[in-house]
């Protein structure tokens, strides 16, 4: 069964109407944050800045077209927002700016950066005694990057129990590096590692229900099996799509597969 | 005079007790001095390891959340190494923080240039929100520090190994403003760090052989104080910077900016044209590349058309 079909179209036609985006990625990951902000992340669409919120980091930012049509479900942004993305009208981007968009709270598009600045948002937390929990989503592919493991090495020796990261596990980083035993690197790091289909309603479910967070404990790492570009038969897999804008034909058959 | 290194060390701990906000990151070094602080603030103390890009992004999440970061190693791998960090994470996110540094330029100057940074004050001038101090003393850093931390920008503090040794008083530290150290007539000596010793040294020779010459010395170098060097310039007619930064892009500069307009001025520089290989003592490097009494007097004679 496909989830949030609904999702994922506002995003093919967000890329048709502007040109711009990365359909596959965000298709990866938009089941994965569509529970968070529906689920587990205690935020306020009416305050994106309140201060007992969760902070929700999407450090593999070129899948943002999958946080902004959460962002715009749950109230943070209006429909001509969407409308406006990626024209100079408009304060959504290829990658998102957290100093213009509600909701956004790391500035990403260089991959490396979001989740070390998670792993300093929760030592910030930790240190004033808040209770606030910091989530913080990668790409896999964005995992070669050396900050990503400098990042997890100092997460797990300071115990930031109050960090969850989740990895999209789609495969992007064992088309250039075969060996790829995602959970085996993370357990290996400290982390408390969590194994789950992405795109499962029920395994998602199960699994951030039954996260624990403390000040104290070992960071928490969801590994999320995931199809890049899930939910559209000739957009899933690497190839072509990865930045691809569809065409009028392509977009009527995008439609059909996410309408049937 | 005491180690600026030092000084970093006291002023967090003079600091921090009083400002709950204040916490401070380090690459593993200054371990041992730092604590004090450490002790005086518990849970606001992290030598993060070698990871220098990771603890400048960090520093941002903590900012992120409301703390005043501190960060501190050495020049080259805080600055040049995580520059895209200081650049995305604290610059186009619009965050602020701290970052001290030490082993500027070759302070290292037995290590080899794996251990110098030239460029690390032209790299955070080039953030609109960059502010940059080079303190020489440790007044300068104490009173300058307090002054800055809580800006809401992102403020670089390179601190020299060595002192220059000029013992100012409090008020003539005033942040932004160059300090005329001695005026004189036939030319001007902008110079910056610790390089103010040698400077000095020059222009008491130079008055012995009969020229008379104007000392600016600058801790702040963004922004920077335009309007003292156009003074001198004005009526000196010629500028000679020294200054431990790269020759491409330093405060001749800045210098050239504040002369714009101004007619018949002679200009020359002595900084740091590449990489200074070979080893020896600070002061060996430095003579290596005209960064002695000798080379900046004869520089300055130069510029006033007299043999040397």
């Amino acid at each position: 069964m496909i989830l949030n079909k609904s999702l994922r179209l506002k995003i093919a036609q967000m890329v048709k109407e502007s040109g711009e985006g990365h359909i596959p990625s965000s298709y990866s990951i938009v089941d994965l944050i569509e529970h968070l902000y529906d689920k587990v992340l205690r935020v306020d669409a009416k305050k994106p800045n309140w201060e007992d919120r969760d902070y929700f980091i999407l450090s593999k930012g070129h899948g943002c077209g999958a946080l902004y049509v959460v962002l715009h479900k749950y109230g943070f942004l209006t429909d001509q927002d969407i409308a406006d993305y990626s024209t100079s009208k408009g304060i959504l981007g290829g990658h998102p700016d957290m100093t213009i968009v509600p909701g956004a709270e790391a500035s990403t598009g260089s991959l490396g950066h979001g989740f070390p600045t998670a792993i300093g948002t929760a030592l910030g937390l930790r240190i004033q005694n808040r209770d606030n929990r910091t989530f913080a989503l990668l790409g896999d592919g964005e995992c070669h990057e050396g900050t990503i493991w400098e990042s997890a090495n100092v997460a797990a020796n300071l115990g930031l129990g109050n960090l969850c990261a989740i990895v999209d596990w789609n495969g992007s980083a064992a088309q250039l590096m075969p060996y790829d035993d995602m959970p085996a690197k993370w357990s290996a790091f400290g982390w408390e590692v969590h194994v789950i289909d992405g795109h499962s309603a029920e395994e998602i479910q199960a699994t951030f229900a039954k996260l624990q967070f403390s000040s104290d404990s070992r960071p928490k790492v969801v590994i999320a099996r995931t199809i890049k570009g899930k939910g559209v038969s000739f957009t899933e897999g690497h190839g072509p799509w990865h930045h691809r804008v569809p065409t009028d034909e392509e977009m009527l058959l995008i439609t059909q597969e996410l309408t049937a | 005079m005491k180690n600026l290194r030092l000084e970093f060390a006291d002023t967090m701990l003079e600091v921090g007790p009083n400002d709950p906000r204040l916490v401070v990151m380090v690459g593993d070094i200054s371990h041992g001095i730092l604590q004090p602080y450490a002790k005086a603030c518990p849970g606001r103390y992290y030598n993060i390891g070698i990871c220098e890009p990771t603890i400048v992004n960090m520093a941002a999440g903590l900012n992120k959340t409301g703390l005043i970061p501190v960060v501190h190693t050495i020049a080259p791998f805080i600055t040049e190494r995580a520059y895209e960090q200081i650049k995305l994470d604290f610059g186009y996110q619009n965050l602020s923080g701290n970052i001290v540094s030490v082993g500027g330029a070759f302070d290292y100057a037995q290590l080899g240039c794996s251990h110098h940074c030239y460029t690390d004050v032209s790299l955070i001038s080039h953030l609109k929100r960059g502010v940059v101090v080079l303190p020489g003393s440790p007044l300068e850093f104490n009173k300058l520090f307090k002054e800055t931390y809580t800006n809401g920008l992102i403020n670089y503090f390179r601190l020299p190994d060595n002192a220059h040794g000029v013992e100012f008083k409090d008020e003539d530290i005033q942040f932004g403003r160059g300090i005329r150290v001695r005026e004189g007539s036939d030319a001007t000596i902008a110079v910056i760090g610790s390089q103010l010793r040698n400077a000095l040294l020059a222009a008491d020779k130079l008055s012995a052989e009969g020229v008379s010459v104007e000392v600016l010395y600058f801790h702040t170098i963004k922004p920077f104080d335009f309007e003292i060097v156009r003074a001198s310039v004005t009526k000196t007619k010629r500028l000679l910077t020294v200054e431990e930064l790269s020759a491409h892009d330093g405060i001749f500069n800045l210098c050239l900016r504040a002369c714009l307009g101004l007619n018949d001025v002679s200009m020359a520089q002595i900084a740091i044209d590449d990489f200074v290989h070979g080893y020896g003592t600070y002061e060996e490097l430095c003579a290596g590349i005209g960064m002695s009494p000798g080379g900046i007097s004869q520089a300055v004679l130069r510029l006033a058309g007299k043999n040397t």
